[in-house]
């Protein structure tokens, strides 16, 4: 039972943050139809940034979040602006190609500046932890999962009842008729994506306590995303964020309980399995 | 009020407008008729800065627009209530309301605004939180105008407020329009019914292939034999 616990209890930490990725990449996908393939490499940017705040001045992952997400935050912006709007509209495959191109460019990039050797960044928090009875959390799963909650529902809060939340649902919902009640829906998507990738920087430094990083980790957080986005119904907010905690609890109990690459495999069989009975995600037309 | 001037415009580079001249004169109801394909979606379109002029002007309250974003037009109060209604079907009727007010110029009078729209359409004040894809046509179409008016409009650009209501509705519709110009508000009233058009319109275009074939008052519309034909496309 104690394994149970322990694997439900760290599937949820995990997976909120995993819900929090995603919810950026759902949100992009609904105002520009994009998908980015280069989402994973850019929460590799963002951790790689903490090691460099860390390398030169010591600073905690969850101090530098004041420079990585404005940063980030504009990097996500000129590359909307100049990569992918020029493709927007044009072939859905020339857009996959493009950001498929820029994950290698930035994973490639981080391995010139960096090198290949699997890195660490402490953190003040890294080896605390809270025992719960049996069951033993890491105090970074725990802020990770307050903290991710938090942006959910601040995310939330804001497509509802600000007029820039009702934008971005406007132009989800019709561009046409958003661009005709005076919305700029270029500026919109460009928005979009910043806040995106602006997110991304911040659940980087979520990730990052006592987790190794390596050049090459993108992909694995690209797939990730693409599974708990897919599941979710890809613009279903609740839909997604359910969908992260059921790929983290997958995750735990893969590695926790089978053993190798079966283990690593679960979250995966466990998206089929899903996706063969519910193929339009776990969404219902009210929640929107 | 709106002067088009020589409107040259389409899709692509290539024109479907040729050579447009209208006039609309402020607190005017001006209807704009023709079949199918006869370019009056795109004419209006292009007023609305949806669609790029490839030449010619038009003129607002005497300045120059053509080059203005859509953005800029409805601030300065030129609104469109798209063919088809598009309202936004996953958001509550309170919500479209609040978006028709959302550019720069609107958006401090809104609770004022809103006020005056649910004074028009007491239906809508009466199911504010009810997601809008749940309405009947009709009433979708009040919420389409609704919206628009939230705009602060100067020049209302209706595009077929009539197509697919029940006789009742369209009736209950152009009295409403009536009652906008009634108070002032200027109208462009796109419509492919004919004789109904002609009965609330005091002056009409009637657009074939891209070109006005005929305009003048109802009367001189209804009785051309051009507009019969711009119809039956002959």
């Amino acid at each position: 039972m104690t394994e149970l616990y322990q694997a439900l209890a760290q599937g949820l930490l995990i997976g909120a943050t995993y819900g929090l990725l995603a919810l950026g990449m759902g949100l992009v996908y609904g105002v520009s139809g994009v998908v980015n393939f280069s989402h994973g490499d850019f929460i590799s940017l963002g951790m790689f940034m903490c090691l460099a705040l860390y390398s030169a001045f010591a600073m905690d992952p969850y101090v530098s979040i004041i420079i990585t997400v404005p940063l980030m935050t504009a990097i996500g912006a000129l590359v909307y602006i100049f990569l992918i709007r020029p493709m927007v509209g044009h072939q859905f495959l020339m857009v996959v190609q493009l950001t498929l191109g820029l994950s290698l460019v930035l994973q490639n990039g981080i391995l010139m500046v960096f090198g290949g050797e699997p890195a660490r960044t402490p953190s003040f928090v890294e080896s605390k932890l809270i025992i719960l009875g049996d069951v033993v959390l890491r105090v970074p799963h725990i802020v990770a999962f307050v903290v991710s909650f938090a942006l959910a529902i601040g995310l939330y809060i804001m497509l509802r009842s600000t007029d820039f939340g009702r934008s971005i649902r406007a132009v989800h919902q019709n561009a046409h008729a958003a661009a005709l009640m005076g919305i700029n829906v270029g500026r919109v998507q460009v928005l979009t994506f910043a806040l995106g990738i602006g997110i991304l920087a911040l659940a980087a430094a979520l990730l990052l306590p006592g987790t190794p990083i390596q050049p090459t980790q993108g992909l694995r957080y690209t797939v990730i995303t693409l599974l708990v986005v897919v599941l979710g119904g890809m613009t279903n907010f609740v839909g997604i964020m359910l969908g992260g905690l059921i790929i983290g609890i997958a995750e735990a109990f893969g590695t926790i309980y089978l053993d190798g690459p079966i283990g690593l495999l679960l979250p995966y069989i466990i998206f089929v399995a899903i996706m063969l009975f519910l193929p339009k995600g776990l969404t219902w037309s009210s929640a929107r | 009020m709106l002067e088009i001037d020589n409107l040259v415009a389409g899709y692509g580079g290539v024109p479907v407008l040729r050579d447009v001249n209208a006039k609309i004169a402020a607190g005017e109801i001006v209807g704009l008729l023709g079949a199918n394909n006869a370019g009056k979606t795109t004419l209006i379109n292009a007023l609305s800065g949806m669609v790029k002029p490839i030449s010619g002007r038009i003129l607002f309250l005497g300045e120059d627009i053509s080059k203005l974003t859509p953005q800029a037009r409805v601030e300065l109060g030129i609104v469109q209530v798209p063919e088809g209604r598009l309202v936004f079907p996953e958001m509550s009727i309170r919500e479209n309301l609040l978006l028709g007010g959302i550019n720069a110029h609107a958006r401090k009078h809104r609770p004022q605004q809103m006020e005056k729209v649910i004074g028009l359409f007491p239906r809508l004040g009466e199911r504010l939180t009810q997601s809008a894809g749940s309405l009947s046509g009709g009433e979708q179409q009040m919420l389409a105008i609704g919206r628009g008016l939230m705009a602060e409009a100067k020049l209302l650009m209706l595009d077929e407020p009539s197509l697919g209501l029940s006789p009742l509705f369209v009736q209950y519709i152009f009295e409403i329009i009536d009652r906008l110009h009634a108070d002032g508000l200027t109208i462009l009233l796109v419509e492919q019914n004919l004789n109904l058009t002609l009965r609330h319109a005091r002056r009409c275009y009637v657009l074939e292939r891209g070109q006005v074939a005929v305009e003048g008052d109802a009367d001189t519309v209804k009785n051309d034999p051009r507009t019969r034909s711009a119809y039956l496309g002959l």
